[in-house]
């Protein structure tokens, strides 16, 4: 049972008193969205994608042009550029807000399933994204909206600034639109782009699963067409979205056989009829289950979470606790294999690692300067276990089935990445002592596991042994 | 355990001797040979990297995106001009072209396209093992596959106990640590666990000293040319390329599409280089979900597509060709009336090559691997059998 609080969470850390009624104490972290417990500076969005306005208007505007015939010229001045506008920075700042949730907050449950939302509503590696607003995205555009409607959720993510821009949405534009018009008497042709369209049905509401057609996706696209970064000269694409009518498809478009008139009001339509298809909340839920469970769930795992669904509306605190109950009724039975990531936070919480650099250091770093090698700690490390969650290599997020994270130089990761771990961990820690209290808090064969790493004489070992134990790498 | 062929080669050593005369054909047909495949994701525009010469329509459609200078292949096709190392193996007879061919995937989706490109199969995430790894178990190639990646490819799974290269720069704790592991896996009957900690225990390419390797692919593929070479080394090797899907600015000769594609000839280059004179008993393949579209976009890009190009690699080539059916880029000709056509499944070309890599008879890969579609053998036509 015991797995249960690696499973939902990270472990219980040695602050952390072991709950008399461990599904009670999951399921209480789901109703409300508390302050971040991350004591630092924190940006928004908006602020965040000025920086990044500042670089690319700098880069493509300026530089390259003023660069146009010294090469080494240009790399000198983009990087000066990169710094000025906290591009190394910014996103280990976020991590450092993300990873604090899982380990210092007083809602780890929350935090687990705020990171499977951030990769279901992937933002992939494109464009500096990932540099400047994915981790902001994934705070006020996920996070936020974690304590509403399921609905909601879509509609704002699907109109944020970084999805739309990372899935080309400001490129589709309606074949028949005004814009095509004039651009058609310019001698320049536009048209649709499907990729937003498509990902919305596919990856964020009904799946294939639905049976939709290449004809749903065009439709799709055209319902898309106009929502599109408010131009200007100066801010280029980085503007608010906004739907621009000389941009949209006029006529009525026919998706899954139901009509939508043209206009603003329809991409909200659609989306609150995709998010209340069937298709949707089995996909989710099998998604939750396969987060949470197993690579394989059973219709039985989904179906609870389904009727959450049901009941609720999709209200997500509903939801969630569905499937955190379910995941605590199956904790016996199966095991999850952990993504590198959440590896990394049930190793950190359950030994004490000093994971995060202090809110101090972060709040240390000056604008123009590269920041030190203890303020990007978190970046280097997540990339190094292969699994940076800013940089997914498709829109469709790092995969949650254990095969895809099964492999000699993952594992070799793990093994040197514990090692270092453990070097970062505080004296009070280094003992034989805690590692025994911390064992029997969160094994259910503690004296089993310590037989196992007792083979090992130095308590560093023992440390890499515990965290590449089958009942740690997957719980 | 059955004896797979290489284990046979290193264990008859002394038969050898007593075989006498029989030894160099002995040896000749059962010489190590090497398949590489190269995924190509995002959708690579196989019109972009092999244009076709003189089509009107093609050029109109296309404005923004025709290339300068490419290099002339034959009297209907040209080459991109940046692949240049493509271009020097074609030379040598050690390049050819498979054109207008994709998987049976016309639905345009990359995720549920790469799903297919990797399983092989018809509908997505419903096949858990690559076409690669089920060829592989049935030439009983446990053990010989290498992925020039951080996390496994789909495409190589269904054999155990494959192997990935992706260079890190810590060393890794003692054997005794390693081996205490593999016991623990072992005994609580994690075989996956302790199938991987066997391969780390064992690993011959970590870098003892703490220098670190680039993990560009260029440098990756060298290292993999070098290990393939190797009599007892690895049998397949997977690379990736990422960033084909260029719906905006896909550009001419210095665009987007031609940085993948310069990446992808990176690798033809240093798998040449490492492999020395193995590049005779090699064969290199690429692999992409679908084509583009044939009409450039608003972003001066293009959408997902259907029928693409497949590259081809090494001496096991039978000649350097462009090898199509060509279905023409008339409008009533494309597919659907946007893409170009797929007249050659590409899973053909795939199972001919591992029917003449691996030296099984073709009708089992077909029947085996790919559940008995109806495939074309053109182990003929494109490879030295």
């Amino acid at each position: 049972m015991k797995n249960f609080y690696r499973k939902v969470a990270f472990g219980l850390g040695s602050d952390d008193k072991t709950p008399s009624d461990p599904l009670k104490w999951a399921t209480n972290q789901l109703n409300d969205i508390p302050e971040f417990s991350w004591k630092g500076k924190i940006l928004p969005e908006k602020e965040l994608r000025k920086y990044y306005r500042d670089y690319v208007y700098g880069d493509r505007k300026v530089l390259r042009k003023k660069f146009k015939n010294d090469k080494e010229g240009y790399k000198r001045e983009k990087n000066k550029l990169r710094h000025v506008t906290g591009q190394k920075f910014w996103w280990n700042l976020e991590l450092c807000i993300r990873h604090s949730e899982a380990l210092k907050s007083k809602t780890p449950v929350l935090a687990k399933l705020w990171y499977f939302w951030g990769n279901h509503f992937a933002i992939s590696e494109k464009d500096f994204l990932a540099q400047y607003t994915t981790g902001a995205y994934q705070r006020e555009i996920i996070r936020a909206n974690m304590n509403q409607n399921f609905e909601k959720m879509v509609q704002e993510a699907t109109v944020a600034w970084t999805m739309i821009h990372h899935l080309d949405n400001n490129d589709n534009v309606g074949p028949k639109s005004q814009e095509a018009q004039w651009a058609k008497e310019k001698g320049r042709k536009v048209g649709v782009n499907e990729n937003h369209a498509r990902e919305l049905l596919e990856l964020h509401t009904v799946s294939p699963e639905c049976g939709y057609t290449q004809e749903d996706v065009i439709q799709m696209a055209y319902v898309m067409s106009g929502w599109r970064p408010n131009w200007g000269k100066k801010r280029l694409e980085t503007g608010d979205v906004h739907f621009n009518g000389e941009y949209h498809q006029p006529g009525t478009k026919r998706i899954l056989g139901k009509k939508y008139k043209s206009g603003r009001k329809s991409l909200s339509e659609v989306i609150t009829d995709l998010v209340n298809h069937p298709s949707c909340r089995e996909f989710i839920a099998k998604k939750l289950c396969r987060y949470f469970i197993t690579d394989n769930p059973t219709k039985e795992m989904m179906e609870p979470i389904i009727k959450a669904w049901e009941k609720s509306d999709g209200f997500l605190p509903d939801v969630h606790k569905a499937a955190v109950e379910v995941a605590f009724n199956y904790s016996e039975k199966y095991n999850k294999f952990q993504n590198p990531e959440n590896w990394l936070l049930i190793m950190s919480k359950m030994s004490d690692v000093e994971l995060v650099p202090t809110p101090k250091l972060m709040d240390l770093y000056t604008l123009g300067l590269k920041p030190t090698h203890e303020q990007r700690s978190l970046e280097y490390l997540l990339r190094e276990l292969g699994h940076h969650p800013y940089l997914a290599k498709q829109p469709n997020g790092w995969s949650d089935v254990s095969d895809d994270w099964m492999s000699p130089e993952l594992l070799i990761r793990r093994l040197v990445y514990a090692k270092e771990a453990y070097f970062k961990k505080n004296r009070k820690s280094q003992t034989n002592e805690f590692y025994e209290e911390m064992i029997e808090k969160n094994y259910d064969n503690p004296n089993e596991i310590l037989k196992t790493i007792n083979q090992q004489g130095d308590l560093s070992n023992k440390h890499v042994i515990l965290f590449n134990l089958p009942e740690t790498l997957k719980s | 355990m059955k004896i797979s062929r290489r284990n046979f080669l290193k264990g008859s050593t002394a038969t050898l001797f007593l075989a006498g005369f029989n030894f160099p054909l002995f040896a000749n047909t059962n010489k190590k040979k090497n398949l590489v495949l190269i995924m190509l994701r995002g959708g690579m525009d196989g019109l972009c990297a092999v244009p076709i010469i003189g089509d009107k329509n093609f050029e109109k459609q296309r404005k923004d995106l025709i290339l300068d200078q490419t290099i002339k292949l034959n009297s209907d096709f040209a080459l991109h001009p940046k692949l240049k190392n493509f271009h020097n193996l074609w030379q040598k007879n050690l390049g050819a072209v498979v054109h207008a061919t994709n998987i049976p995937y016309t639905k345009r989706s990359h995720f549920d396209g790469q799903n297919l490109m990797e399983t092989g199969g018809h509908i997505p995430y419903a096949i858990k093992t690559g076409w690669l790894g089920r060829g592989m178990k049935l030439a009983e190639l446990k053990g010989d596959g290498l992925a020039l990646a951080l996390p496994m490819p789909l495409l190589l799974r269904g054999i155990p106990s494959n192997d990935n290269f992706y260079p890190s720069k810590k060393r890794l704790p003692r054997t005794e640590l390693l081996q205490l592991l593999k016991s623990i896996y072992a005994e609580k009957s994690e075989h996956d666990l302790a199938n991987m900690m066997e391969i780390i225990a064992n690993r011959s390419m970590m870098s003892s000293s703490g220098t670190s390797m680039s993990r560009k692919n260029s440098s990756l593929a060298l290292k993999a040319g070098l290990e393939l070479k190797k009599i007892n080394g690895p049998r397949v090797a997977v690379f990736e390329v990422d960033g084909f899907d260029t719906h905006a600015a896909q550009g001419g000769v210095n665009g987007s599409h031609s940085d993948s594609l310069i990446e992808m000839d990176s690798i033809f280059k240093s798998l040449e280089k490492g492999l020395g004179s193995e590049i005779e008993n090699t064969l290199v393949l690429t692999l992409t979900e679908f084509g583009r579209t044939i009409e450039q976009n608003g972003g001066r890009g293009t959408e997902h597509g259907y029928g693409s190009a497949i590259f081809m690699a090494g001496g096991l080539l039978k000649k350097s060709q462009v090898y199509t059916d060509w279905p023409g880029l008339k409008r009533k000709e494309l597919f659907e009336g946007r893409d170009l056509n797929s007249t050659i499944d590409a899973r053909s070309v795939y199972a001919s090559a591992m029917s003449s890599v691996f030296d099984i008879d073709f009708k089992r890969i077909q029947k085996e691997v790919f559940w008995g579609d109806k495939l074309q053998n053109l182990s003929d036509k494109l490879f030295k059998v």
